[in-house]
């Protein structure tokens, strides 16, 4: 299309949206959501963990936090695939599955890219790469039942199977999620609380170090939200992984016996 | 040897548990040393041991390390001694599976590699050396140009020449021409089947790691005769069948003593 010299060419762009935003579910006036489970809004669920759940594997871990139930396993080091280049650190290889049973609907088996992805992200700056070259990590995730914030389970599992298959790490991972439901912070949300988050923050960090290894946003947020929002998720990891060290403790000790 | 006052303290660690400050304790097994706070944190699950240091190292600092309640599998590591089975061979190279590393089995095999010119890859240096001394010296000259009873003289005479002599019959790149480099047969050493004492050499590639059997220790430890019969070693080079007495050709290890 010859445009005429001096006269700048006619591009698309789209008039400035107004009012396009989605319709609050909370609206200002609405009463404060309450907690199906009868939970305070800054208050996670219990948690209960349980290593060395598969005998086939290196490492295991069992985790259920409410209704949401995970068991991840670990195998490793081992060889590498033929077809890899060779590498002098070591490799890690996540896989996320949902079972058919997992969802209230069921719903196919297969594997859930995204989360397998976003679980090797937060578990890479944990391990000691260097003290395995050439040879794989394979982390194995399963969710037995999701009932609400399964990636942040399912990355304190990991961690915990790493740990207990005696794989060198900078330290335990620990991950807690949050929802923004209106102008309330809600922790640890169930399904129902996920589905009408207006946004959501993930955080993965190792406490001892006090080191974010994921940060995820999604949805609107507000800069002093997403600070107070921080703060409180990164307490409750550190409250978490307090239960994790006391999980591996107690395992050493029995098994000692 | 220096007694190692190893405090075997019941105390459990978890991965990312401060173990002191880098200042005042090494990291040992188990444990690393942060760069940016200079400190010192357990890498493993297990319990907390404190070292002495050695009487005359410079370095009075006791090491801290954390013996593992579960350490991962064994990795075959450049220098470790691992058994492994033969599964191929051809003229240059034969392919083995590790099974075993030090004293512990592995999880699931590594692959491994024997090959003739990494340069006295089968036979070591001192074997060659000993063979040439007990050479009389009264054959026919070999494609090397000279009689063969020129080499003893060579290694009498002094330590440039003896090295040239056994760099000629070691097959080390930078003595010998390329021709030379497939006077082994690696069929005279290894079949397939073969259970084989060797050490590892390197990382390797991506495919196997590099292993070697040149010293007298390492080389074939089990041998089926083609009779099917577990044979008896006669010499460091032969073995023979109690069924059938056939003699043959491995390069044998020497078991013991």
């Amino acid at each position: 299309m010859a445009g005429k010299p001096g006269t700048t060419p006619t591009t698309y762009s789209p008039s400035p949206t107004t009012q396009k935003t989605r319709r609050p579910i909370f609206n200002e006036n609405d009463v404060d959501w309450v907690r199906p489970d009868g939970r305070g809004f800054h208050q996670c669920r219990p948690a209960f963990f349980r290593t060395g759940a598969v005998n086939a594997a290196s490492g295991s871990a069992y985790a259920e936090f409410g209704n949401t139930k995970v068991i991840v396993s670990v195998f490793g080091p081992r060889e590498s695939k033929k077809a890899m280049m060779y590498s002098d650190i070591g490799r890690l290889n996540c896989s996320v599955s949902h079972t058919t049973f997992a969802t209230p609907v069921r719903g196919q088996g297969s594997e859930h890219k995204d989360f397998s992805s976003m679980l090797h992200k937060s578990l890479e700056g944990a391990i000691i790469l260097e003290t395995f070259p050439k040879t794989t990590v394979d982390v194995f995730a399963l969710v037995l039942e999701s009932g609400g914030s399964d990636l942040p389970v399912v990355i304190s599992c990991a961690s915990l199977a790493l740990a207990d298959a005696g794989i060198l790490m900078h330290d335990l991972v620990a991950s807690v999620s949050l929802s923004c439901l209106g102008k309330n912070l809600v922790i640890d949300p169930i399904l129902e609380e996920e589905s009408y988050q207006d946004g959501g923050l993930l955080i993965t960090c190792m406490p001892s170090r006090y080191e974010v290894t994921q940060l995820t946003v999604t949805g609107e947020w507000s800069t002093p939200k997403i600070n107070e929002g921080m703060q409180l998720c990164l307490d409750a990891c550190s409250k978490l992984a307090k239960i994790m060290r006391s999980c591996l403790k107690e395992a050493t000790s029995t098994s000692q016996e | 040897m220096e007694e190692a006052a190893a405090a075997a303290e019941a105390v459990v660690v978890t991965p990312g548990e401060v173990l002191g400050k880098a200042s005042q304790v090494r990291a040992g097994r188990g444990a690393y040393v942060a760069p940016h706070n200079n400190l010192v944190y357990a890498s493993l699950t297990g319990f907390r041991r404190t070292l002495s240091p050695p009487p005359n190292s410079p370095d009075q600092r006791p090491t801290v390390e954390v013996t593992g309640h579960k350490a991962h599998g064994a990795v075959p590591e450049p220098g470790s001694v691992v058994i492994a089975r033969v599964t191929r061979v051809t003229a240059r190279v034969a392919s083995a599976d590790i099974m075993c590393v030090g004293p512990k089995s592995v999880r699931e095999k590594f692959t491994g590699s024997i090959r003739t010119w990494a340069g006295g890859s089968i036979f070591g240096e001192e074997e060659v050396s000993l063979a040439i001394k007990k050479m009389n010296g009264d054959k026919a000259p070999g494609s090397y140009g000279f009689d063969i009873a020129f080499l003893p003289k060579m290694l009498r005479s002094g330590q440039s020449r003896g090295e040239v002599a056994i760099g000629l019959l070691c097959k080390r790149q930078q003595d010998v021409r390329a021709t030379e480099i497939d006077k082994v047969d690696m069929h005279l050493s290894f079949r397939p089947g073969d259970i084989i004492r060797a050490v590892v050499l390197s990382l390797g590639d991506a495919r196997a790691y590099y292993l070697s059997t040149a010293k007298n220790e390492l080389g074939v430890v089990s041998a089926e005769s083609t009779a099917g019969e577990t044979m008896v070693p006669i010499s460091w080079t032969e073995m023979q069948c109690p069924l059938t007495g056939q003699i043959e050709q491995r390069k044998v290890a020497k078991v013991g003593g």
